[in-house]
């Protein structure tokens, strides 16, 4: 009632806000600097434990689907004929114990023509890949009798490109175009990997076509074991039959998988030393930030400032500053990452998109618990006491 | 003269210029400090329009009963009625309100936000209030002089510019009463002449002003002076 009607104000109400959010930050860019530095280490070592963590399990779970093959059995020499005998293949399966063998296949690759275009074309033991493959997807259904000439199995999206849907029939010629036959889509491979730009024929089919009469390039085996294990399998499946090598197939395999449980509580445990220690350092830098700007926060309440008013300036100082922080431990934290992988799994890390927002929420978190004293000490100036002249 | 103002219609009352409506009414206030009794018994009224000294000796309490008349401090006793507004029950919120609203401050230290310019400490106080307008903040700025200083930093600005902006923001809000705490108290005569002589053009306006000095020149300039001795009002 006292004040009198005057022009309604123009202006946004973020704008001064704003202004004042980033012109304290400049003043104090030194105890910023500060707080932010300790956010980088904190941010930069929960990001590169978290890659390390998630990229590492993302591979196991990965290799696992694109093939529960671990063993791989091959020609000893290069030159020569082409792969190894179907014979010797039948021979390494011999060398294997029955209730070690999960299953196995051997694989014929070849180029052929379909309707449409060139494809890569795989011989394959349906039965046996089925086995070694336990995590594809396959629309329709798997090819299931033994020497099926009839069906085939197709990659999506090389199905896609060749327009074929499951139940379509489709004409595969050889490259000399000597042989031709008409196969039935039996089923749509989906497995992420380079067999969706594959087709799968049965491998007499395919030995015809190519003509490769009872040759195969390799064989991929399914077994039940591990480490030096599956070392010893190799060794035994070498010295058994001549001309292959035999070996297991390990990037980052089961006993990786174990090291990476050993450590999981372990670098939850330096994560959150970490962070502790982040948080201590934030709450020293912005306490101290509150003590400086004790007559200027004074002065604002007399201005007439709210609580809430000072708490969300602080906060998304706070908030401010961690973002940016945390964007440079992103950066940090993706490197050391690779120096961890390399020491640790003898793998480089890929950059999983996961660990941004998870390390940004961690960082906020350690970073806005570490403001919440400053924040209370903010509230509880005094005007009066802080404003007093003389 | 109570019973008049009570009896006084509310509406209609004009700010400026109106004869006898109570912006601040007190009775029976006391302050204490633990053993200190700051205030010891006031009365008070302070009519719209009024340009009032409050004067005495260091100690006496002069800032004491400022704060509590600016809703900074409350009582530990009595009564303070600010433009109608009972004042003693309010929250921290509700103080808050009311400072914004009700009262312009002006310190002997300034108190301008160092990192934001003459404009913009301005502009802080509207922002608070309602909104951050910089036309109306610069012409705030204008009426005390210095518009071709507003973007100046507070360190970049004399004593008496610093005071100006300090009075700008004070009015920025329309408040109902503009509270000086030793506005004077570090500016030289020169400054303290400038400042002092836009007091008593703010008066002309009819502006409602309480101004905290020990200098008694300044305080036969005003309508009224009330002298505080050991926490009362001498008579
Ligand atoms: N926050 C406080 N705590 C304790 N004593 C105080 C406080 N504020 C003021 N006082 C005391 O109250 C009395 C009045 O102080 P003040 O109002 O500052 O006087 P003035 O402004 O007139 O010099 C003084 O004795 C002072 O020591
Ligand atoms: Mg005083």
């Amino acid at each position: 009632m006292a004040v009198a009607e005057k022009p309604a104000r123009r202006g946004r109400r973020g704008s001064m806000f704003a202004t004042l959010l980033f012109k304290a930050l400049l003043r104090r860019g030194g105890r910023a600097g500060v707080a932010a530095a300790s956010i980088v280490v904190g941010a930069a070592v929960v990001a590169a434990l978290m890659s390390l963590y998630l990229d590492i399990s993302i591979k196991m779970s990965e290799e696992l689907r694109a093939f529960g093959a671990n063993f791989y059995v091959g020609p000893a020499v290069a030159g020569g004929e082409r792969g190894i005998a179907e014979d010797t293949y039948a021979a390494v399966l011999r060398e294997i114990p029955n209730d070690r063998m999960v299953g196995a296949s051997p694989l014929l690759y070849g180029i052929v023509r379909l309707d449409l275009g060139p494809a890569v074309m795989a011989g394959v033991d349906f039965r046996g890949l089925r086995q070694i493959s336990p995590y594809w997807q396959v629309e329709g259904s798997w090819v299931g009798v033994a020497f099926d000439e009839r069906n085939a199995m197709i990659g999506r999206r090389l199905a896609e490109s060749m327009e074929l849907k499951v139940g379509d029939t489709v004409t595969v010629i050889n490259r000399e175009r000597t042989q031709n036959t008409r196969l039935i889509v039996k089923g749509i491979v989906d497995t992420g990997a380079a067999e969706d730009e594959q087709m799968f024929v049965n491998l007499s089919l395919a030995q015809k076509l190519l003509n490769l009469p009872g040759r195969v390039d390799f064989a991929m085996l399914s077994l039940i074991a591990q480490g030096p294990e599956a070392d010893a399998m190799a060794t035994r499946v070498n010295a058994g039959v001549p001309g292959v090598e035999a070996k297991p197939i390990r990037k980052i395999s089961q006993s990786d998988g174990q090291i990476l449980d050993k450590i999981e509580g372990l670098m939850a445990l330096v994560a959150l030393t970490i962070l502790i220690i982040t948080t201590l350092c934030v709450n020293a830098t912005l306490s101290a930030m509150v003590a400086e700007r004790t007559p200027e926060i004074g002065l604002q309440k007399a201005l007439g400032a709210e609580n809430r008013a000072i708490v969300s300036q602080f906060l998304a100082e706070t908030a401010l500053i961690c973002v940016a922080a945390v964007a440079v431990g992103l950066i940090l934290g993706f490197g050391l990452a690779q120096v961890l992988g390399q020491a640790v799994f003898n793998a480089w890390v890929t950059f999983r998109p996961a660990v941004v927002p998870l390390t940004l929420i961690v960082s906020l978190a350690a970073a806005l618990i570490a403001a919440i004293l400053p924040v209370r000490g903010a509230i509880g100036v005094v005007p009066a006491r802080v404003l007093k002249g003389e | 003269m109570d019973a008049l103002a009570e009896g006084m219609p509310m509406e209609g009352c004009a700010t400026y210029g109106a004869p006898a409506r109570d912006v601040i009414e007190i009775g029976g206030l006391y302050k204490r400090f633990g053993a200190v009794t700051a205030l010891d018994g006031v009365d008070l009224t302070i009519r719209a329009g009024e340009f009032v000294a409050i004067m005495g000796p260091s100690g006496s309490g002069k800032t004491t009963l400022l704060n509590i008349l600016s809703c900074l401090d409350t009582p530990s006793e009595g009564r303070y009625l600010l433009d109608g507004i009972e004042t003693a029950t309010l929250d921290g919120k509700a103080q808050a309100v009311v400072r914004r609203e009700k009262i312009g401050l002006v310190f002997q230290q300034f108190h301008l936000i160092p990192y934001l310019s003459a404009v913009e400490n301005v502009m802080l106080a509207q922002h608070y209030h309602s909104v951050a307008d910089r036309d109306e903040a610069m012409a705030a700025l204008e009426r005390v002089g210095l518009g071709p200083r507003a973007q100046h930093l507070p360190s970049q600005l004399s004593g008496g510019e610093q005071q100006r902006a300090c009075i700008a923001r004070a009015l920025i809000n329309e408040p109902a009463i503009v509270l000086a705490d030793e506005p004077t108290g570090n500016l030289d005569e020169k400054n303290e002449e400038l400042v002092m002589a836009l007091f008593q053009q703010l008066h002309a306006e009819g502006r409602t002003l309480v101004l905290v000095t020990h200098n008694p020149e300044l305080g036969a300039r005003t309508q009224r002076i009330i002298r505080l001795n050991h926490g009362r009002v001498e008579a």
